[in-house]
């Protein structure tokens, strides 16, 4: 076949994909009547539709692009990877129904909402939107530069990174601000089939390559004979003491249980975003979240990340040309279409967590943080105009750094998921635990952002910036920063709701409380299994992802350069992951439906009515609000330049 | 059928036919293109599996095909048809390919005389392919 022959494929496919989202784009804007309901879909979203996006935009292109790399580069020393599905569950089901229970009652949108309403604090409301245009910026815009590169490399140059990235997102940016929220739900469904479709392409073909699930693991038994190779078929240890990446630690030192554990954490954060709220929010019924969590994300999704993923990411570390972009670029010579399919499949993926972020970044900028600090009688149409506009600038910086500050660009979105893991507290505080005071929640997040700060790239960065360098790399100790950063977080809300009023809390709150003991009243028998819940949930944390995992390494057989042999005829680490990712999948329902944390529940649920308060003419303090805003703006830069200046390299 | 319904099948039978029909195209092509049967079969299987899909989702949201889903499914029908034709015509068409082709035509034509039998009755799935004359009692005065 010839190369045009085979350039032909994807370009036919990618124009399918592009029909297809401008006319789900269409549906959705007139089913908005126009700029109605663009930010919520009226709430109105079928559960089965959520299920799917939740575990879609959680999956997304990253465990396929990252996930998979890192198994075919280090091998299986970071079982958390293939118990993502499990630990990608694992808080919805903690929170999903309660917050569904919360905005209903009080008719909130947004995580900004919910945090300004029951915490009445401005600064986590800002956090959260922020954190939404992390996930925008940086945490898609990294997985969509990666695909610009991929479509590149299979169209041989034909197409460069910077135009593949532009049409991108011209695509991503046309369904977003015509159809809003509504686009990205009713188009989520349909591309997480695709991902799913891809996922499972993948693991075909790289079986296929690899002659099939017996040659692939006898050639992993021949790398685990190795010397130099063994130890990628093991765990090494619990913790490693060292200064982290960058100062004495490699990325083989990252393969501890503590290092595990801690990815977990970040994983975990996903559905503490603003992003999983939003879907949450959107959704008209509280009663598919046990389904969505059990049996589409953990069971479905977290089946094709242990093995489909795990099978990619082995092919790749057998044989380095069959990782993913090799695989791809070797199957566009002879069969293009079904490169054509799977990459398709995995813009899909991507495109769907891009989207969400987009919408829900623009809502947190305009409708949550600038309306109500600057313009309060902004209407709604020219609310999701201006919205509108802040997407398509929040594309293009993505798309401008995608292609010229990939640096910058990769330190920013490696922050997303373990900043929204420090969202964990204050939603505690919403759902589970009324001990978390304001301040509390507050001071956590406070330290807890400063904690993952201080272990990432981006902080160092910016202290290096000032003149300051921290002695200790990314990750030290080996502990991803989502972990470091929810041990400040947890300290100080521990500390700080010791010490302060647990009674001082706004009208809202107060109502969030009663409403929830009222009518989520877990029933006795529920009650009866609360022990057995919490050593279930900490036994399965232990072991496939804690310390226990060393089990893991011997369990099922051992190989070493003087022989042995895997009894299961598959790497320990990889069984003992498949059997702790199906336990998991049992764990996800025992809590969600036997411990009712997200069974469905049907109940009529009235708008609660505050008081009537007098609302006093804001337009002054608005104006004397931007005005401070764009001087101490201006204060800031100045005192930047002259410290960068003066200590800066 | 509320908008939502409708809202909801149509994602079904978008999902259901890029997921499941493409992947079937793709087996289709490869078999072709390896001049293999069995790989074309698997892609004929997947494909007819979509259409059933597509018919228990209708059946569901007890529905039928809308006129831009049979315009587009007998027009795709009618190409694909053509280009086969066309590629027999030519000759040098091997004899797995065409087996194949022959397949995929005959098991789709079956299947939509099986649907339409099964869902109108063999009366009445005759009827949907001639019109009939209904002239207006005024007409005639």
């Amino acid at each position: 076949m010839t190369s045009t022959a085979n350039g032909t494929w994807l370009p036919l496919f990618g124009l399918f994909y592009a029909a297809v989202t401008l006319y789900w784009a269409r549906l959705a804007a007139i089913e908005n009547r126009n700029t109605e309901t663009f930010f919520s879909a009226s709430h109105s979203l079928s559960p089965w539709i959520t299920a799917l996006m939740l575990a879609g935009s959680a999956t997304s292109g990253w465990f396929l692009l990252a996930g998979a790399a890192e198994i075919s580069s280090n091998g299986f020393g970071m079982p958390a990877l293939l118990e993502g599905g499990i630990a990608l569950a694992l808080p919805g089901v903690f929170f999903f129904k309660r917050i569904w229970f919360v905005a209903q009652r009080l008719r909130l949108s947004s995580q900004v909402e919910l945090f300004r309403t029951y915490y009445q604090s401005e600064f986590l409301a800002l956090v959260s939107a922020l954190i939404a245009v992390l996930f925008a910026i940086g945490f898609a815009g990294l997985q969509m530069r990666a695909l610009s590169h991929l479509i590149s490399l299979l169209t041989s140059g034909m197409v460069s990174p910077l135009e593949a990235g532009l049409v991108l997102s011209l695509v991503l940016f046309g369904y977003v601000a015509i159809g809003g929220m509504r686009a990205v739900g009713y188009l989520g469904a349909f591309q997480t089939i695709l991902l799913g479709g891809a996922l499972v392409g993948f693991a075909g073909f790289s079986l296929h390559a690899t002659g099939g699930f017996g040659a692939l693991n006898a050639s992993l038994q021949a790398l685990a004979r190795g010397d130099e190779t063994g130890t990628r078929f093991l765990v090494e240890g619990v913790i490693h003491f060292s200064a982290g990446l960058g100062r004495d630690g490699g990325l083989a030192a990252t393969s501890t249980s503590v290092a595990s554990l801690s990815l977990a954490m970040a994983l975990m954060g996903f559905q503490a975003s603003p992003l999983a709220a939003k879907i949450v929010m959107s959704t008209r019924s509280a009663n598919g979240f046990g389904a969505a969590q059990t049996w589409v994300l953990a069971g479905v999704f977290g089946g094709l990340i242990a093995f489909g993923v795990a099978i990619v990411g082995a092919a790749g570390l057998v044989e380095p040309q069959l990782k993913v972009t090799g695989m791809l670029a070797g199957l566009v010579i002879g069969s293009p279409w079904f490169a054509a399919w799977m990459v398709i499949g995995l813009l899909a993926g991507i495109q769907l967590l891009a989207g969400l972020a987009l919408v829900t970044a623009g809502e947190g900028l305009v409708r949550n943080i600038y309306k109500p600090w600057f313009h309060s009688s902004l209407s709604r149409a020219d609310t999701v105009n201006i919205t509108r506009v802040v997407i398509g600038l929040l594309a293009l910086v993505s798309f401008l750094m995608q292609s010229l500050t990939p640096v910058t660009l990769s330190a920013l979105g490696a922050v997303a998921l373990p900043l929204a893991f420090q969202l964990w507290t204050p939603l505690l505080g919403v759902t589970w635990l009324r001990w978390v005071t304001r301040p509390a929640a507050v001071t956590g997040v406070g330290f807890g952002i400063a904690g993952v700060l201080l272990t990432e790239p981006l902080g160092y960065q910016i202290l290096s910036f000032f003149g300051l360098e921290l002695p200790w790399g990314r990750w030290p100790w080996a502990i991803h920063s989502a972990a470091w950063g929810m041990a400040a977080n947890l300290a100080a809300v521990l500390i700080v709701s010791a010490i302060t009023n647990r009674q001082s809390f706004g009208e809202e709150a107060l109502e969030v409380r009663r409403f929830l003991a009222e009518t989520l009243k877990t029933s006795a028998r529920a009650n009866s299994l609360r022990s057995t819940a919490w050593s279930v949930v900490l036994a399965w944390l232990f072991l496939a992802v804690g310390p226990g995992l060393i089990f893991g390494n011997y369990a099922f057989g051992e190989i070493t350069p003087k022989g042995g042999a895997w009894h299961v005829g598959m790497p320990s680490i990889w069984a003992w992951s498949l059997l702790f990712w199906a336990l998991g999948v049992a764990m996800i329902w025992f809590l969600a439906y036997a411990m009712e944390m997200a069974s469905p529940h049907r109940l009529e649920i009235p708008a609660y009515e505050p008081r009537p308060r007098l609302l006093p003419n804001r337009s002054a303090a608005e104006g004397e609000r931007l005005r401070i805003l764009f001087i101490s703006g201006a204060v800031a830069f100045a005192l930047i330049v002259l410290i960068a200046f003066s200590f800066g390299h | 059928m509320s908008p939502t319904q409708n809202i909801d099948r149509g994602i079904l039978v978008f999902s259901i036919w890029g997921a499941f029909g493409f992947l079937g195209l793709c087996f289709l092509l490869e078999g072709f293109s390896e001049v293999s049967y069995l790989v074309s079969l698997a892609g004929i299987t997947l494909i007819v599996a979509s259409f059933v899909a597509h018919i228990v989702v209708n059946a569901v949201f007890n529905q039928g095909f809308t006129s831009g889903e049979t315009a587009l499914g007998i027009g795709s029908f009618g190409i694909l048809a053509l280009v086969f034709v066309i590629g027999w015509a030519e000759g040098g068409m091997p004899m797995a390919n065409f087996f194949a082709g022959l397949t995929l035509f005959g098991v789709l034509a079956a299947g939509l005389l099986v649907y339409l039998s099964t869902r109108y009755g063999l009366r009445g799935a005759f009827s949907r392919f001639h019109v009939k004359q209904t002239v207006a009692p005024e007409a005639g005065r």
